[in-house]
């Protein structure tokens, strides 16, 4: 995936759900600095093309504010860096699983902190860890949801002459993606850097789109 | 499911819920509510949406004078690999086996029920299995047989009963499944159950003894679950 040219004309155009976003709060966050590109941009461009010199950026906007609410919750100084760690580090990670689909960069960026604080302080309490926070405030529905996709995609192919005629009805956001991964053959990663989205947001519209077509061609979910 | 719940946490519970400022008691059994009700789960995103502006919005230097700079770290996280696939599912249990069938679980419940559960038999009809997650609340899948009855007692503190299959009643209604049940010190009540009915309950009163020394303790015979409803057949 990191073979994948993205053009900077490609990052101008958000979708809808970012462009809303953008004007909630990304002022807000980013107060001036590199205000052109919104957080969305540089967490999708984290997640798909391992751009370090975006997650620089968002390290600069984030940081401190994972710092005060350390230090809120935790009223300690030390604890509240090893928050900052830890959850820009959950960023990085887990870029490439962000979905727009599911909320802002900033809302994404504050559960996940909220999370690693909550585990955190459970911990220095010592309380048992029969769950965790991941499991109390579960993000991953798509993620596991999308398996499915996965397994599904050879029954899928097979009837791709049938749902041709169907797919043309899907709202745009989905058919483009489902155009991507079954006219262009293209593997996730290679259709999340053509339309410039999360690969997470590809695969939940995926599905999504797969599930319509499924029901127009009468396929029952099983 | 086609029942939709009538008794939810109040919105301002859901705010602390999504801010995650309350105990891991409280946590386990609000999440396990929203998972099962549409409602709640809306007002929840949205609520979170709200946390996240509190918290952009807030002013970022408490600290005044030392500006911390964080900037040293970064090489070390961006030399990290970074995950393309979601994590798989760590648990395999998301049901509990009981006479009349099986009860799908909430997912955080599932994760708890995953360890095994200890079942011990109270009074009145009732087993109880408890689970240890903080030093703040005392945390119990109940299990009320048809026909059952609590006896009549207070709470010394709060106490929610979240609904996981069947129904049970009190003098103040009716809760079926999903239904999140608060009552206070204030209230004095005696539920009981006609067809039976599986909880989830949170009180959160402090904890006489340490759950491992309480079960060292126990009077009662120990059972796994789905030996323990045999045995009450
Ligand atoms: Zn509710």
């Amino acid at each position: 995936m990191e073979g994948i040219a993205v053009g900077k004309s490609a990052f101008e155009k958000s979708s809808p759900a970012a462009i809303q976003t953008r004007d909630v709060g990304v002022k807000s966050a980013t107060s001036g600095q590199s205000s052109e590109r919104s957080d969305e941009d540089l967490l999708i461009a984290v997640g798909n093309n391992q751009d370090t010199a975006s997650f620089n950026l968002l390290f600069q906007r984030f940081s401190k504010r994972i710092f005060a609410m350390g230090v809120k919750l935790t009223r300690n100084e030390q604890l509240a860096q090893d928050l900052v760690q830890e959850a820009m580090l959950t960023v990085w990670k887990k870029a490439p699983l962000y979905d727009l689909d599911r909320g802002s960069a900033q809302s994404w960026i504050f559960t996940l902190t909220r999370n690693r604080c909550f585990d955190m302080l459970r911990k220095i309490k010592r309380q048992p860890n029969t769950v965790n926070a991941d499991d109390i405030w579960p993000q991953q529905e798509g993620e596991l949801e999308s398996n499915l996709v996965h397994e599904e995609r050879g029954s899928m192919e097979v009837e791709i002459a049938q749902i041709e005629s169907y797919y043309q009805e899907l709202p745009d956001a989905q058919r483009e993606v489902v155009e991507q991964i079954y006219i262009h053959d293209r593997t996730h990663e290679e259709a999340a850097a053509a339309l410039n989205i999360p690969l997470g947001t590809l695969k939940s519209r995926l599905r999504l789109g797969l599930g319509k077509l499924r029901q127009m061609i009468g396929i029952e979910e099983s | 499911m086609t029942y939709h719940s009538t008794h939810h946490p109040s919105r301002e519970l859901l705010g602390k819920f999504a801010e995650g400022s309350l105990s891991a008691g409280m946590s386990v059994v609000i999440s396990a509510h929203v998972e099962l009700c549409p409602q709640c789960r809306e007002t929840t995103s949205a609520l979170e949406a709200e946390a996240t502006l509190n918290w952009l919005q807030n002013p970022v230097s408490d600290t005044a004078g030392s500006e911390p700079d964080f900037s040293h770290m970064i090489d070390a996280i961006t030399s990290e690999p970074q995950s393309i696939t979601p994590e798989a599912d760590r648990f395999a249990v998301n049901e509990i086996h009981m006479l009349e069938g099986s009860v799908s679980l909430p997912r955080v419940l599932a994760k708890l029920a995953s360890d095994g559960l200890v079942w011990k038999k109270m009074a009145g009809g009732i087993n109880q299995a408890s689970v240890m997650l903080d030093n703040e609340t005392q945390c119990e899948f109940l299990y009320m047989k048809p026909g059952s009855q609590v006896p009549v007692h207070k709470h010394r503190g709060n106490e929610i009963t979240l609904v996981l299959d069947g129904s049970f009643s009190d003098e103040m209604g009716r809760y079926r499944e999903s239904d999140f049940v608060l009552r206070n010190a204030s209230h004095q009540h005696q539920p009981m159950s006609d067809e039976g009915c599986l909880c989830f309950a949170v009180q959160d009163s402090p904890l006489m003894f340490t759950k491992g020394l309480a079960r060292l303790l126990n009077p009662f015979l120990q059972y796994r679950f789905r030996r323990a409803t045999s045995a009450q057949a």
